[in-house]
This record gives C-alpha cells, structure tokens and sequence, in this order.
C-alpha cells in the first residue's frame, strides 16, 4: 500500500507542478480508497505551509484523507466541520503535536516555507517554536504569569539576561493585550487569571517564542461572548505578523475571524474558498447543508 | 450550489422559511391581480373598480412590511448562512420590487380614475392600442417570476430576465407612436401623457420583474447578475458547477 | 393509582403520583443505609478506642520509673585503694560494693545471706553503673557521703505500680514478705519515689526490665528507614517517570507493569527470604545490619512507590503537557519542568505511606537475623541492630511483668512514628494538592 501512495504522491506532485492547481486525483492511481475531490483553490499566491496529499491513520482507522491545501502568509485560515471530521487532527499534523500520540501514522507531505516538517533532520523541537500552538483549554502553567511568558524563550536560550527577558514578557503580554490588566501582578500565579485572561496569557506564551505560524484549536469555546470578542479582535491583530491557523465549531466566528475556510467532514477536506463565498454560497453539498443546519 | 432540499435540523428553522416565502408568492398572487383588475378597470372605463385597485395596494404595502419583519427576525434568531442566508436576503428584496409593481398598478388606476372621471371626452382607443400588448408582456413577466420563485427554476428566470428586451422596445415604440399622435393632433396631449404614464408603469413592471428574476438566479446560484449584459447573466446562470 | 400506571400511553402516566408513591420507600431505604454507615463505623471506632485504650493503659506506666534514696559512702578503702585516681582503677572498681553498704546501713537490723540478698535485690544492678559514671565525672566525690536516687529493682517497682497482688501466697510472688516490709518501710520514709523513665528512651535493650530502652531500637528502625528511602525514593520515582512518560506502550512494559502490580501484593517475609538469599548468602552482607535490612525493605517498598507515582502522574492534566510541548519543550523538560513538580507532592505521599509500612515491617526483617538480643545502640549501617516492631515481638514474648507494660510503651512509640508520618503525607497532600 505504501508503495501506492508514493506513488500516487509523485504523480499528484507533477502535476500540480505543471498546472499550478490541483488537479482531479481520479487522473491519479489511487486505487486503495476512494477519494473525495476538493472543491475550490487549494492554492494560493504566498503560501507559508504547503500541504499536499496528508494521511492519518489511528490504528489502522484511517482519520485524515488526502487532503491538499496552502496556507497562506499572514492569512487567518479557519477550518471548521462537524466532530470527528480531522480538522483537529489535521491541526495537530502542521506543529506534529500529533507525535505525542501512539499509534498515529501520518503519509504525506507538509512544508513550512522550504523545510519538509515531517524529514528526519527536522526536530520537533523547531518546528514547534516555529508553529505555536493555542489549546481549546486555557492550559497555563500553574506558575506566575511571569514565568509563563518566559518559559518558552528561557528553554530555547532566546535572550541574554534578566532585562532581555523582563522586556520580551511585556512586549509579549502587550501584543496578547494583556500587558494592561496584569501589569502590576506579573507574580501571581497565571491560573489566578479569569478564563480569557488565560487565553490570552497563553497566546502571549505562544508569541513569546515569536513564531511563524500560530495553531488555534477551538481557542474560544470554553470563553464568554466578551472574552471572545477579544481573542477575536487580537486574533485580526495578530494576522500583521503571523499566520493563523484556527480550528472552531463557531462558524460565526470563522466567518468573523477568518480571510479562507477549509470545511472538512469525515476526514476528508470537503472545500475550501474565501470566508466569504463559503458562508454564503458553498459549492458543495455538503458545505452548505452543514453551514445551514442540515447536517445529519 | 442549488438549494438544498433536506430538512433543517432544527424543523421550526424550515417552518419559518417555508413561511416566509409563501407569504411572498401570496403577495405576488395578489400584486398580479392588482395589475389584471387595473388594465381591466382601464379597458372597462370602470373608476369604482379602479378606486378599489387603489385602496387594495395598502394590503400589499402591509404584507411588504410583514416579509421585512419576519426576515429581519429570522437573520437574528437564526443566523442563517448559505442559501437560508440568500434565500432571506432574495426574498426581503423581492418584496421590495413586489411592492414597487404593487405601486405601479397604482399608479395605472390613478391614471384610469384621472381620465374617466373627469367631464372630458374618452381618450380615442388609437390611443391606448399600445396599452394592452405591453400589459400582456409584463403581466407575463410577473408571473414567470413568481413561477420562478415557486419552483426555483433559473431557466424560467432567465426567460424572464430576456423578455424585458421586448417590453422594452414595446415601450419605445409606443413612445414614438404617442409622440406622433400629440404632434398630429395637440388636442390628445392630456390623454397622451395619461397613456404615457400607463406604459411607462407597464415598462417599470418588466423592469422590477427582471430584478425579481435576477434575485431568483442569485438565489439559486449565488450569483449576482445584476447591472450585467444579458449574454453574461443567461451563461452564468445556467453554467454548470 | 394502578389505572394511573396501566395507560395505554407511557409517556402519559402521572409522574407526580407514580413519584409519591415510592417516596417512603426510598427514604426508608436512604435512612437504612445510614444507619448500617453508623453502625459500621462506630463499631470500628470501638475497637479503635478499646485497643489504643488497652495499649495506653497498659503502657503509660513504664514511663515511670521506680526509684530508691540510698545513702551512699563513697569509701575511698573500696573506690580507689591506691589514692592515686587512677581512671583504669577507678572504672574497675566494686562500686556494688557501696550500694550494698548503702543498703546494710539503711537496714543495719538484716542478717543472714538470704535476707541480705532479698535486701540488696530491691535495687536494680544498675545502681554500680550509676555510681561508677558519678564518680569517673566527679573523682572529688570519693571520700564523701551522698544520699542517692538509685534505680529500684523491676519487682519493686512492679509493687509499688500495684500490680502485685499482696494477698497471694509467698511462693507464688516474685516478692518475698521481708522484702514487702523493707519497701513499706522505705515509702514511710520518704524513700521511695517514682521519677520519669528517662532510661526507657537512652538505653538499648537488657534482661532486666528496669534497664531495658528502645533507644537501639529507634536508631535500628531509623538507620533502616534511612537506606530504605535514600534507594527506594529515587529509583522508585525514576521508575514511575520512565514507564509512564518515555516507555513506549508494548507488550514489555505491560508485563512489567503486572509484575510491578504484583510485586506490591507479595507477602514481605518472602522479601526476607530474598534478602536472606541474595544480600547475605550471595553478597555476603553482615547479618543483623540494617544496611540489609534496608536493602530488603527498599525491594518492599518500591512497587508501592511505583504505583503511587505512576498515578500522581497520571493525575497531571494532558493539557500541561501540551502547553509545555507547544512552546517547543523537548520530552524531557516537559517531565522535568512541568510534570514532575506536579506530581512530586502525590509521590513523596506514596513514599511516606510506603516507609510508614516498612516501619511497621517485621516479617522481612526476622528473616535476615535483626531479631537478635543486642544490648548496644548501633551507630553505623553495618552494626548489629533491631527495629522498634521487631522489638515489640522480642518484649512481648518476655514473661516479667515490667517487659509487659515496656512492650505496650514501645508500641505507644511506634504509632506515634506512624501517626506522625501519616500526618506529614496528609499535610503535603492538603498544602500542594492542586484543583485543576
């Protein structure tokens, strides 16, 4: 089966070299499965990640299948699908969080600018500094708010000193739009924080690192409307300097948030368009019966 | 994308849209015969019906009003997206185009009161032959529109949206008919500018119609094909995705 | 009701009546059980309170010790007969000699062999010892007369504590009647008091009960305790970190897991038997030692550490693990920084339950020869020693009657040790137990 795949992988990628876009995987032998085509550009002018022909498999359960699709530079891509759909699971593909778990088998390929994430010679360890990760949970370190900024850059030895260090944990916090509101209590614990503060204390974590890409999985759904409303706003600040990839069941908040949005269902990328094309005139079926209510 | 058919997970969601739109197909039942009793009134010379086409516009402008608020409510319980989203929008608009032909039908029975009320002669007939070829078309027009939206069948939009090519150049030479009577004889100038008013209604009509169908075709497809040339709305409307 | 019930439609019935129909029996059945909960544990509590009860009772008062004021004539005729203070006469000199005057001249009256050696037994032996350590402190005493506080023999003090009984006949008292007199007389006196066992806490064990402490014990359980922390701590912990963070989920780590479990459950003298083997026989360990009696208690002790660290690391959230891997810690700082700390209140828990165990732990520790009667207070990992349970065992099976409250003392100790150390792991677990 391997040797299919591969192949199947080398003649996807001619073609895509010769055509610029994708072109229908009926043309190419794949015969182990069948194939859902995706519908709309999968590609697009600046790509920062380059996703082509990813498979994940969970023991032999197969999670994740054949999808193909850039992310741009500065662009906020939202991924949104039913539960079970593998756009968490293709999330954690892009920073290989995907590692941690046994008996997961990712095929395929996933660049980062150049740089083949899943190559030997890449370590994880880079590739996480330079994608960033944003869980559904506020996750802060059960230490002062800090420390939690500081852990990420103290690790990977990014500053010289306590000024340095004293400075990048504000510009962190600043830029998370933090810095205001725990200014005069960077030593309390980060758990002392209300939920959003959380939130953002853990994106400034994330961009303290001063990543490339920032992962978002379900960032908002354990938030209140206004805590939302918040990461929301920092969220389209952030696009400035980094590429954001985010994952949520909201689709308001991928229609808000969001330049392109990726509907995957069963494991399969179903399409992906601009926010605003998807929201109101998907090209697939089953786009439009999940964006409408129909689903299931 | 076509509409999809299945059910909404949430069945009151598909109650209320059904809703929705039959009370715009009512409305348009009801703009139809406002527009068939005007003509009627105006061949009958009948000034009591042509008042009561008159009064009548009102229950359009309630139901106009009623279709804005049932819209409006559903955008915000709801949050519709895709085609729920233009399916609202396209109906909230249509009503809007509805109500202005509701006005139109108005404005035929204001201009029949006008001239059959008065102490004046009838206008001679030569005058108003134009009236009913362009009534027929935009009645015509009309009602593919709502046979469109009944069906959501684009095919019979694009229909729609091509005959108003015809009614339009019915108008232009009825036009220039009108002109040469009020140049032959100046005494028909009242009557003329009455009659011009009419078909200028009846024009308006077709143009309202085709703004109907163009709805029906973003409706359907999701796209727009308003303010575009007719080869380029009848190729994207009925372009295969 | 019963037409309430039948209706044709389930979902029609009358939830209400349905409902209050069988309220009385759930809060009969609800009021039952509590009373089976009180009744369960207030038994439990009886016997609680019935056995520390019993130990106290019995225990308490060998913290009190019997003692006689005998007039002593530190003679220099019998101390140090060349007058040169030699320390080497001065420490082998008869100084039972002294009390054996002291005591003839509190009874100038007693004659014969017998009735002098019934007086002379009312003081404990011990009395030369305590001379002897006056005199090699203070030569200046030689010469002078002082009254003194000596250590009454156990019998005496068994009487005066009432624990004999005056009644019964002579053959069958370990105190004779002269003898009854001569203590009778001497509280008349004023001579006789009872003072703070502080011997019971200094000295190692003897045959003679008013002599007899548990100092050599205490120091055998701790010397154990300590090898078996020191091993058992560490590898156990290390242990636990790499089965449940790096071992990869195999076949092998699943056996090692059943066996770990396992281990946990296996009857400890057959650890004993293992030292027994393995550290004396093959490695040729000293016997009695609690180096090896650590070693054994380590083998003892580490499933349960392993098991209790296993689950403090369990109980650590994924999601700081993700938080410390998304910001681009490797495995290790993951563990290192993050994990750990966490669980470190959970695991050192899991070790004080663990050491408190083996503390209590005798079985192992008969087996590789710490059952022995040692009279010195070991002060190294190779001397020969006894552990405080161990101990208990050796007194209890004594049949004087001062051994019996001793033995109740000693296990007033030990749970005070256990008390302690089970207090110390419920307090970490209250101060650094984190709600997530």
């Amino acid at each position: 089966m391997s040797t299919t795949i591969i192949e199947a992988k080398a003649n996807l990628d001619n073609a895509l070299n010769a055509e610029g876009r994708q072109i229908p995987l009926s043309s190419v032998q794949i015969t182990d499965y069948d194939h859902r085509q995706t519908v709309g550009k999968i590609t697009v002018d600046n790509p920062k990640m380059i996703c082509r022909d990813v498979n994940v498999y969970y023991t032999g359960k197969q999670a994740l299948k054949h999808v193909s699709i850039d992310i741009g530079a500065n662009e906020v891509i939202a991924f949104i699908g039913p539960s079970g759909c593998g756009k968490s699971t293709f999330l954690r593909c892009l920073n290989r969080m995907n590692d941690t778990i046994p008996f997961c088998q990712v095929i395929g390929e996933i660049k980062l600018d150049q740089d083949d994430i899943y190559d030997k010679s890449i370590d994880v360890v880079q590739l996480r500094a330079r994608v960033g990760m944003v869980f559904q949970k506020p996750n802060p370190f059960p230490k002062s708010i800090y420390e939690n900024v500081a852990y990420g850059p103290r690790i990977h030895g990014m500053v010289d000193g306590k000024a340095e260090m004293d400075e990048l944990v504000r510009a962190s916090l600043e830029r998370a739009g933090l810095l205001k509101e725990v200014e005069n209590r960077l030593s309390e614990p980060g758990t002392s924080l209300s939920g959003g503060q959380q939130q953002r204390l853990c994106i400034a974590r994330a961009i303290a690192v001063n990543p490339e890409v920032i992962l978002m999985d379900e960032p908002c759904s354990a938030l209140d409307p206004i805590a939302t409303a918040k990461i929301e706003e920092l969220i389209d600040e952030l696009r400035e300097n980094y590429t954001i990839v985010i994952v949520t069941h909201s689709m308001q908040q991928a229609a808000r948030v969001s330049q392109r949005t990726a509907y995957f269902h069963l494991g399969d990328l179903i399409e992906i368009g601009e926010t605003d094309q998807i929201f109101t005139n998907p090209k697939h079926k089953l786009t439009e019966d999940y964006i409408t209510g129909r689903f299931g | 994308m076509a509409i999809s058919h299945d059910a909404h997970t949430v069945k009151q969601f598909d109650v209320l849209l059904a809703n929705l739109r039959n009370l715009v197909l009512e409305m348009g039942g009801l703009v139809e015969d406002q527009i068939k009793n005007a003509i009627q009134a105006l061949d009958n010379e009948d000034v009591a019906a042509a008042r009561e086409v008159i009064a009548r516009d009102q229950i359009i402008n309630g139901m106009q009003v009623k279709v804005d608020e049932d819209s409006v409510s559903l955008i915000a319980l709801r949050q519709p997206l895709g085609s729920d989203l233009r399916l609202i929008m396209s109906l909230s608009k249509i009503v809007t185009d509805l109500e202005r032909i509701g006005d139109e039908a108005e404005k035929i029975a204001r201009m029949t009161v006008k001239t059959y009320d008065g102490v004046s002669s009838s206008p001679s007939a030569k005058l108003l032959r134009d009236v009913h070829p362009m009534s027929k078309l935009a009645a015509n027009m009309l009602h593919g529109c709502l046979d469109a939206l009944a069906r959501l069948d684009v095919e019979k939009a694009v229909e729609v949206a091509k005959g108003d090519d015809e009614l339009d150049q019915e108008f232009q030479s009825a036009l220039r008919r009108l002109m040469t009577y009020m140049m032959e004889d100046q005494r028909t100038i009242g009557h003329a500018i009455n009659v011009l008013f009419i078909i200028k209604a009846l024009e308006r009509i077709g143009d309202h119609s085709k703004n109907i169908a163009e709805y029906i075709i973003y409706l359907v497809k999701g796209k727009d094909v308003r303010h575009v040339k007719m080869d380029v709305l009848v190729q994207d409307a009925l372009e295969e995705e | 009701m019963n037409k309430v019930i039948s209706s044709p439609d389930p979902l029609q019935r009358n939830i209400k009546t349905i409902v209050n129909a069988s309220l009385p029996r759930r809060h009969a059945a609800e009021r039952r059980f509590r009373w089976y909960g009180l009744i369960a544990v207030s038994l439990g509590l009886a016997f609680v309170v019935l056995m520390f009860g019993n130990i106290i009772s019995k225990g308490y008062p060998a913290f009190w010790q019997t003692y006689i004021q005998v007039p002593i004539q530190f003679d220099p005729a019998v101390i140090d007969p060349q007058g040169n203070r030699d320390p080497q006469a001065l420490q082998s000199a008869d100084y039972a000699a002294l009390v054996r005057a002291g005591m003839r001249r509190m009874f100038p009256a007693v004659e014969g062999r017998l009735e002098l050696r019934a007086l002379y037994g009312l003081v404990s032996s011990d009395g030369a010892l305590e001379l002897q350590n006056r005199v090699l402190q203070n030569p200046e005493l030689i010469g002078a007369e002082q009254e003194i506080w000596l250590l009454a023999s156990a019998n005496v003090d068994t009487l005066i504590k009432g624990n004999i009984e005056r009644s019964l006949d002579e053959t069958e008292r370990p105190i004779k009647d002269n003898q009854i007199g001569w203590v009778d007389q001497l509280q008349a006196a004023g001579q006789i008091e009872k003072q703070f066992n502080t011997i019971l806490f200094s000295s190692g064990d003897s045959r003679e009960p008013e002599q007899a402490g548990i100092r050599g014990a205490l120091m055998g359980s701790f010397y154990t305790l300590l090898i078996t922390f020191l091993l058992s701590f560490p590898i156990g912990v290390a242990t636990a970190v790499y089965l449940e963070e790096f071992a990869p989920k195999n076949r092998w780590t699943d056996l090692i897991e059943v066996n770990i479990n396992n281990l946990a459950a296996v009857p400890s003298i057959v650890f004993g038997l293992l030292g027994l083997a393995v550290f004396i026989n093959f490695f040729g360990l000293p016997r009695s030692a609690p180096l090896v009696g650590g070693l054994v208690l380590s083998l003892m002790t580490l499933p349960v550490i392993i098991i209790a660290g296993r689950a403090a690391l369990t109980s650590v959230p994924p999601s700081i693990r993700e938080a410390a891997l998304g910001v681009g810690a490797s495995k290790l700082q993951m563990v290192g920084h993050h994990v750990l700390p966490l669980a470190m209140p959970g695991m050192l828990t899991g070790s004080i339950i663990g050491m408190a165990r083996a503390l209590g732990e005798s079985a192992p520790l008969l087996m590789i020869g710490m059952v022995a009667f040692i009279v010195d207070v070991p002060k190294s990992f190779t001397d020969p020693a006894t552990v405080l349970p161990v101990q208990i065992f050796l007194w209890s099976d004594l049949p004087e009657r001062a051994f019996v409250e001793r033995t109740s003392a000693a296990i007033m100790v030990l749970l005070a040790f256990m008390i302690v150390m089970n207090g110390l792991a419920i307090i970490l677990r209250k101060r650094f137990e984190r709600r997530w």
